[in-house]
């Protein structure tokens, strides 16, 4: 009997070694992680009152400012200036739910090095400077305002980079909120309510949802098909009102059913000004399924995206569609379950600007200390070469039509060289997102950018991207390029 | 190891528990007074009341029992205060009453020995299932005992002694009796049990109706999962049965079997049951659902995570972030102030107790006094391997309290009542 004894003690003993060893992982190994989640509010109550760094945008306003109380000389205050206008991105400090956007990002650069952990106390034996170190970002605080205000009161979101460098020059989320109304009497109230709220405030709408690109994806699909030398601009097309999809009952026909061109033939350059579901649909069903997914991904989708948080991922589905022609054809319009963010969609308008080379977007662009010296600048960075660039020259020439005749022309700049493409994605129950991704001058391009609106319902068919977002792609342009010369 | 060493470290543990005190206090910024005099007054007189009673009634016990014991309750006491001073007053006063009832367990025992536990060994059963039974009963109505349910689940009863309500958790009694029986019928059965095995290879696999009994006690244990969704006093429960068959007769199938009806049950629930399918889910990913289900194993793991190495330090912490911090999750709130120095000086004095324990019931020459010593370890070493298991989420978490540590009354008197019958056990043995 002592043998079975002692093998249930041995067991239970080996139970307690798996807990010794877990416990050991947890708060040895892993403890960094879980200590520095942005969920656990220790730190944030822990920082609550202490000083941290500037926040501030690439012309130096100031975008977030630890002020002393004047309560308690020992205490800090976090205030933004800009109050709603950069929420989602700057973030904000919450004793009650911890930290959002950079304030958790860079949570570790901007606190001061006062806490008496174990780390600092080392800096201060070794005589490093301990005081909190300040961002700057590359967003610019003009064209920020200028698409906050763009967007009214309306769901949506803008994305402006510099082509050249992956910079972000703007980054708007609409509906947003107060960071200053997380801290204080009132903060689980206004948190509250935030939740509450059926227009969901606190969503990221530039990087942490995802839309249906609607015809803003036929770039990705005329990009692919150039460049692997399925069509030139000048390929022709069978014009039709309906085109059958294979294998199936259903049929894509073009906006308001009418025909593309004169009945007979039309060209890919056509069908791109025009925005053409049937040349399209018939176009994506020739490059194929692979050939898409693969400058789809080259592009940033399906691929997990380097950034201070978490951004969504935006989806191409190209395996599932490689035997589902009727699923390719609609997937070629940005329908179905081609998902995407505007930062995707601005990144697809940047790389066409940049000769199809794609940039890795970036938000700050350098730490300076208390003496204001840089302490770290970022160094702009390339992600990998998507199209050729003749194949981003000959996408070039047909966004700019898109522009000068074709569906956007409510974007044109006066004395600018504009290239774009309008998208308006179904919602259902007659409403759509309406889209527009550009960028300008052509010459040199300086801005290249991504406007979605979100749906409101029954708005039907005059809500859409030519007439509702090409309009404000249109201002931000003109009013950056101004502002720049 | 003697009786003076015994005395000395239960006074250093309780020189421990008013130090964790003070030095919760001194976090706070409160001044150091009263509460401080009155845990330390409080410890001395439960510890040493026991360490007394251990000297007169059962002197030949092993001095390894206590010490760990009072330890685990020092560091719990400590972080229950730091949690809720309320609390912790009336913690101070269960600690008292457990510290009586295991002495007067010893002075009973003293007379008749455990023996008498053996003889009445169907009235220990009958009166587990009637404690097991007590929850179920209605929650309204002009008894004066009433069943209670909490968070979807009916552990609870309230006795209303008509100037207040006493709550009571009769699964931690209940499963002192339990062992009791098993320990008492298993010694009786041993020639049936150990006779008749047939042999798959080198396993040994009990006859069909020999899993009976096995079987019916799952059932029992199915039973108090649906009606009471007492996850974990029903896993308890079945595993120490399991386990007691398995080393009453020495055949592994016991154990199989017995695995794999748990795994099988757990499985049933977890299709039926949504409670018991939210637990899995915050167990797999706590982050996937952060706030709603998974929300207390992830703040756990926050506070176990901010505690680190060393630990924040008593009443420094915020492990009042953690759903029922007091209860189930002490040992992630004793992690985050005393740090992993703390989590293992914990497991440490479980691994002590353990030791202790099975070291009792492997010298017992006698087969009821090895086998009742061996299951009234064994319920605490698993008691312990669930719910630390479960906040550090090497299993699912079943929602049992950590013994000695935890806040709760029931759970002190049980465990404490265990700590007498272990010494008697040992007391017997030696003499």
């Amino acid at each position: 009997m002592n043998g079975p004894i002692r093998r249930l003690a041995i067991g239970l003993f080996l139970g307690l070694a798996v807990l010794v060893g877990t416990v050991s992982w947890i708060q040895a190994i892993a403890a960094d992680t879980y200590r520095s989640d942005p969920r656990n509010a220790r730190q944030a109550i822990a920082q609550a009152g202490k000083e941290r760094g500037l926040i501030v945008a690439a012309d130096g306003t100031v975008l977030a400012e630890s002020l002393p109380d004047e309560a308690d000389s020992r205490q800090f205050m976090r205030v933004y200036p800009e109050g709603p206008v950069f929420a989602h991105t700057v973030g904000y400090t919450s004793s009650l739910v911890g930290d959002g956007g950079l304030e958790a990002a860079y949570v570790d650069e901007l606190r001061s090095r006062r806490d008496l952990t174990f780390s600092d106390i080392v800096a201060a034996i070794l005589g490093r400077d301990l005081r909190p170190r300040s961002i700057r970002l590359t967003l610019d605080a003009d064209l920020q305002r200028a698409a906050f205000e763009a967007l009214g009161d309306r769901s949506g979101a803008i994305v402006a980079l510099d082509p050249s460098t992956g910079a972000v020059l703007a980054m708007v989320s609409r509906p947003s909120f107060d960071p200053a109304s997380l801290e204080g009497a009132e903060a689980a109230e206004n948190w509250q309510a935030l939740l509450d709220d059926p227009d969901r405030p606190l969503a990221d709408r530039a990087t942490r949802e995802l839309y249906p690109p609607g015809s803003t994806f036929k770039t990705v699909v005329a990009a692919a098909a150039v460049d692997v030398g399925v069509a030139t601009s000048d390929t022709t097309f069978e014009d039709v009102r309906e085109l059958p999809l294979p294998g199936s009952t259903a049929t894509i026909s073009n906006y308001g059913g009418s025909l593309c061109g004169d009945g007979t033939e039309v060209t890919l350059m056509r069908g791109f000004i025009r925005s053409c579901n049937t040349v399209f649909a018939n176009l994506a069903m020739q490059v194929g399924a692979a050939d898409l997914g693969i400058m789809a991904e080259a592009l940033g989708f399906n691929r997990e995206l380097e950034f201070p948080w978490d951004v969504a991922e935006s989806n191409f589905p190209a395996e599932e569609l490689e035997e589902d022609d009727a699923a390719l054809a609609q997937s070629g319009l940005g329908e179905r379950d081609v998902r995407a963010t505007p930062l995707q969609m601005a990144m697809v308008a940047a790389a066409i600007a940049n000769d199809g080379v794609v940039m890795q977007p970036y938000l700050v662009d350098e730490m300076f200390d208390a003496d204001g010296d840089t302490v770290a600048e970022t160094q702009p960075e390339e992600l990998g070469r998507a199209m050729e660039p003749s194949t981003a020259e000959t996408l070039e020439q047909m966004m700019e039509r898109v522009v000068t005749e074709g569906t956007g022309t409510a974007a044109t700049v006066p004395g600018v060289r504009v290239a774009g493409k309008t998208g308006t994605a179904q919602a259902g129950e007659g409403a759509s997102y309406p889209w527009f991704v550009a960028y300008a001058p052509i010459e040199s391009p300086a801005i290249a950018l991504a406007v979605m609106f979100e749906p409101v319902p029954a708005t039907g068919e005059s809500d859409t991207g030519g007439r509702v977002a090409a309009p404000v792609a249109g201002e931000l342009i003109a009013g950056w390029l101004e502002n720049r010369r | 190891m003697t009786r003076t060493a015994e005395a000395v470290l239960v006074g250093v543990a309780s020189a421990l528990a008013a130090f964790g005190v003070a030095l919760v206090e001194f976090a706070g910024g409160e001044t150091i007074g009263a509460q401080v005099g009155l845990t330390f007054l409080v410890f001395v007189i439960a510890f040493g009341g026991i360490h007394m009673a251990i000297r007169a009634w059962a002197p030949d016990a092993t001095p390894l029992l206590l010490p760990p014991v009072s330890l685990l309750a020092a560091i719990g006491f400590m972080e229950v205060y730091r949690l809720s001073p309320y609390r912790a007053g009336l913690q101070r006063w269960w600690i008292l009453i457990a510290a009586a009832a295991a002495c007067a367990l010893l002075a009973v025992l003293s007379r008749n020995g455990l023996g008498i536990l053996r003889r009445y060994r169907n009235l220990m059963l009958l009166t587990a299932v009637g404690l097991l039974l007590l929850p179920s009963l209605p929650s309204e109505g002009p008894l004066p005992i009433r069943g209670l349910a909490q968070n979807g689940s009916r552990l609870w009863v309230v006795f209303d002694l008509g100037f207040t309500e006493l709550h009571f958790q009769p699964a931690e009694i209940a499963k002192i009796l339990f062992v009791s029986f098993l320990a008492a019928y298993l010694a009786d059965r041993q020639a049936a049990l150990t006779g008749a095995h047939r042999r798959l290879g080198p396993i040994r696999i009990p006859e069909p109706r020999q899993l009976v009994p096995l079987v019916v006690v799952w059932a029992g244990s199915l039973l108090i999962l649906i009606y009471q969704r007492d996850l974990g006093a029903s896993l308890l429960l079945f595993l120490t049965f399991a386990a007691l068959l398995y080393a009453a007769t020495g055949a592994a199938g016991y154990l199989i079997a017995g695995g794999l009806l748990a795994v099988g049950g757990g499985v049933a629930a977890w299709t039926v049951f949504d409670h018991v399918q939210r637990r899995v889910t915050a167990w797999l990913d706590p982050f996937s659902d952060y706030a709603d289900t998974g929300f207390q194993v992830a703040q756990g793991l926050f506070a176990l995570g901010t505690g680190s190495l060393s630990g924040a330090g008593p009443g420094l912490g915020r492990p009042d972030l953690i759903p029922n911090a007091e209860t189930d999750f002490i040992f992630a709130a004793v992690g985050e102030e005393l740090g992993l120095a703390g989590s293992i000086a914990v497991l440490c004095c479980f691994a002590l107790f353990l030791a202790a324990g099975f070291g009792i019931a492997l010298r017992s020459r006698d087969r009821f006094r090895s086998l009742f010593a061996a299951g009234l370890t064994f319920v605490i070493g698993l008691q312990t391997f669930l719910i630390i298991g479960g906040v550090l989420r090497v299993l699912p978490l079943t929602g049992i309290t950590l013994p000695f540590m935890s806040y709760g009354g029931s759970a002190l008197v049980g465990n404490f009542l265990l700590l007498a019958l272990l010494a008697r056990a040992s007391h017997e043995e030696r003499s």
